[in-house]
């Protein structure tokens, strides 16, 4: 048994009741969402809302949408992120004002405020980009982004790139900060130029912020919904319903509170999934 | 010590005679919301009378019907909250979150006065769950110096779908990005509600009369379906529909891109707040065989769960009153009230050209179906209208897919 000094226990006491709330709330959310995914209208024991909602053609839509939209999402933030963040390593002059500009800007933009800006960006009869990209003549006519199902999901990836890429850019930085500058000397010394440098230095180094990132980044990136609902609401069609969207719509609109407590149970068990993928890789590296 | 006791237990009666006043919480959602002077003292001058306290609580549209519907799941629905007429009031009854107020309509005088076509929107399983407050009809809204510009006659606008086809080609430049008509095509209610002005001014219907079955089906729905979606495919008279709705349409009608678009009287304010200039009028929206429209509005709905049950509906009768509403017109000039003796005797409204348009239109306007499964048939509705517009399926094709999945969500 482990012996406790009086502090300590005081401060066991005193969060215990937090830890108490916090546990019953997430039991108490959790299974009573486990037990509204089981029953019908009646209150009958069930399977049915998991096989409805895997059987309706709209399931495999949105998953293909969830798929496209995390990889791409994903991808494009750590990719963009990491840029940034070497670019911004390099800066040594005024590094705050350029730090706080680009990386906390997008982040600290209220979701809402974003979509909102974003769809009026894309707009087709005055829209910035239409207007921008029409000016270096990429285009002949303005383009309704938002109007078809593959241009849409383009549409709010790019705008989900943007307002994501800020935060991989923040931890990659802090990351290669850590990275001891001797390493660099000693590759210099051997001859390596930068491209080697940035293969066998940066890159093995930033590794497990790399990991994390990525898992972080991916299960936010499922689970994230203001951007979509503020730009499109899913459509047009199904063009961009994803997992979220989805369940949101039938639960707030469709008030079918069985059918979406199925499927935030398959989007948990699949969420739950990827995070053991990543713990298992972080914890290999560890050994 | 003693001093101590003393405030103690002046405290405790203090939060004694707070309780003993009654509370009544109200929930206001949508426009109404913005429209608070007059608001706070019809409010007070109900506390005075019956020395209650009311609570009220304002929504944004937007985040109105998630609050509500989180509370009403949670038991904790206010005592009186504003329920839109589109089907807001049979879902809630159907999962028992409101009461019926059959019994308070019994002895209440003013239940001949409500315009008769808003009672089934409030009905669920023969009884009565709300009183309707506020109500609108949609009507064809349109820009007259638009129509100057381009050789039309404003005082003349288009009655019938081949006139509107006519005017809105002439009003359309694509090279300036200036268009005669806006088509709604995004996935939001707005479609729907767009589709079924064009299928019941077309001799069409949307539901059989129990709702128990799809009926548009038919070849007035089909032409409907197309010539709604052609006035954007073939015609090229509006913005690409499936980033619009009429919200928008009236905004760049306001800054004279599009001509002319579905509104109605909640649209007026707004665009005098956006160019107090803007020449523009109402007229009733142009049909292929009848006058059709689709009405709007809200009623107050009573919380199953509230202690305060008689009062509530003290409040509600009293907001719909005709002293009330008298008053309330001659302070806000709108919106359009839920009782004919007031839209009749209101001076304000006798001496405006749009308001007569609207009371005129009134009566042939349609509710939306008043059935919980509305939210999903009217999903159907607008995925029927986009696979047309995105080229995904022929009309034939899109109906008929309609039709089954909309009979699937009835049950059949």
């Amino acid at each position: 048994m482990l012996k406790l000094s009086k502090t300590e226990r005081t401060a066991y006491k005193m969060i215990l009741p937090y830890v108490l709330i916090i546990v019953a709330l997430i039991i108490i959310l959790l299974s009573s969402n486990v037990y509204l995914s089981f029953i019908d209208d009646q209150g009958n024991l069930t399977f049915s809302n998991y096989v409805e909602v895997i059987k309706d053609p709209v399931f495999l839509i949105m998953l293909k949408n969830t798929v496209i939209w995390t990889i791409f999402s994903v991808a494009g933030q750590l990719l963009l992120g990491l840029l940034v963040a070497i670019l911004l390593n390099q800066i040594k002059k005024g590094e705050v004002i350029y730090r706080s500009i680009i990386l906390i800007l997008p982040w600290a933009t209220l979701d809402i405020v974003a979509g909102v800006t974003w769809k009026w960006m894309f707009n087709d009869m005055y829209g910035v980009i239409n207007d921008l990209l029409m000016k270096f003549g990429f285009i002949s006519d303005y383009i309704s982004w938002l109007a078809y199902p593959n241009l849409a999901l383009t549409a709010v990836i790019i705008a989900n790139i943007w307002k994501g890429f800020s935060l991989s850019g923040l931890f990659f930085l802090a990351g290669l900060q850590a990275i001891p500058n001797q390493l660099y000397e000693a590759a210099e010394i051997d001859g390596a130029n930068a491209f080697q440098k940035f293969t066998h230095i940066t890159i093995p180094q930033l590794k497990p912020i790399l990991t994390t990132t990525l898992m972080f980044t991916t299960i936010w990136t499922i689970n994230y919904f203001p951007l979509i609902y503020t730009m499109t609401g899913g459509g047009p069609g199904y063009g961009t319903e994803t997992f979220v969207t989805y369940i949101y719509r039938i639960s707030f609109k469709f008030l079918d509170y069985n059918k979406a407590a199925a499927l935030s149970n398959i989007l948990f068990v699949i969420i739950l999934f990827i995070s053991l993928l990543y713990l298992r890789s972080l914890a290999k590296e560890d050994a | 010590m003693k001093r101590v006791l003393y405030i103690v237990v002046g405290l405790f009666i203090l939060l004694a005679s707070s309780l003993t006043a009654k509370t009544l919480t109200v929930w206001v959602g949508g426009q109404v919301a913005e429209l608070d002077r007059t608001w706070n003292e019809v409010i007070s001058k109900f506390e005075k009378q019956t020395g209650t306290k009311v609570e009220v609580q304002l929504f944004g549209f937007d985040t109105y019907y998630d609050h509500l519907v989180t509370a009403y799941q949670g038991g904790m629905g206010p005592d009186l909250a504003f329920a839109d007429l589109g089907g807001w009031v049979p879902t809630f009854a159907s999962q028992g979150w409101i009461e019926s107020i059959d019994s308070n309509l019994a002895s209440w005088e003013g239940k001949e006065e409500i315009w008769e076509n808003l009672w089934s929107t409030v009905t669920y399983q023969g009884k009565i769950y709300g009183l309707p407050w506020y109500t609108d009809c949609r009507l064809l809204m349109y820009n007259k110096q638009m129509f100057r510009d381009s050789g039309l006659n404003p005082e003349n606008p288009p009655e019938t779908w081949e006139e509107l086809v006519y005017d809105a080609i002439k009003l359309t430049n694509t090279n300036k990005r200036i268009y005669g008509y806006g088509v709604s095509g995004t996935k939001t209610e707005h479609t729907t509600l767009g589709y079924m002005i064009f299928l019941y001014s077309a001799g069409g219907k949307l539901l059989t009369d129990d709702y128990s079955k799809a009926a548009f089906n038919t070849p007035e729905g089909l032409r409907a379906l197309k010539f709604y979606t052609d006035l954007a495919l073939k015609y090229n008279v509006s913005p690409n529909p499936l980033s619009y709705h009429e919200d928008d349409y009236r905004n760049l009608m306001v800054q004279n891109r599009v001509a002319m678009s579905i509104g109605g009287p909640w649209s007026f304010p707004l665009i005098e707040t956006a160019n107090p200039d803007l020449d523009y009028s109402v007229s009733v929206h142009p049909y292929a065989v009848a006058p059709a429209s689709v009405l709007g509005g809200w009623a107050l709905v009573i919380s199953k769960n509230s202690s305060n049950k008689d009062l509530a509906w003290e409040l509600a009768s009293y907001l719909t009153s005709y002293e009330t509403w008298m008053y309330w017109v001659e302070q806000e000039h709108g919106p359009m009230p839920t009782r004919k003796d007031v839209c009749r005797d209101a001076p304000y409204f006798q001496q405006d050209e749009k308001w007569q348009v609207i009371f005129d239109t009134f009566p042939n306007a349609v509710a939306r179906p008043p059935i919980s499964e509305w939210p999903q048939v009217s999903e159907q509705i607008q995925i029927m209208v986009q696979d047309v517009l995105l080229g995904n399926s022929s009309p034939e094709e899109a109906i008929n897919k309609a039709e089954v999945k909309v009979n699937e969500i009835l049950g059949n």
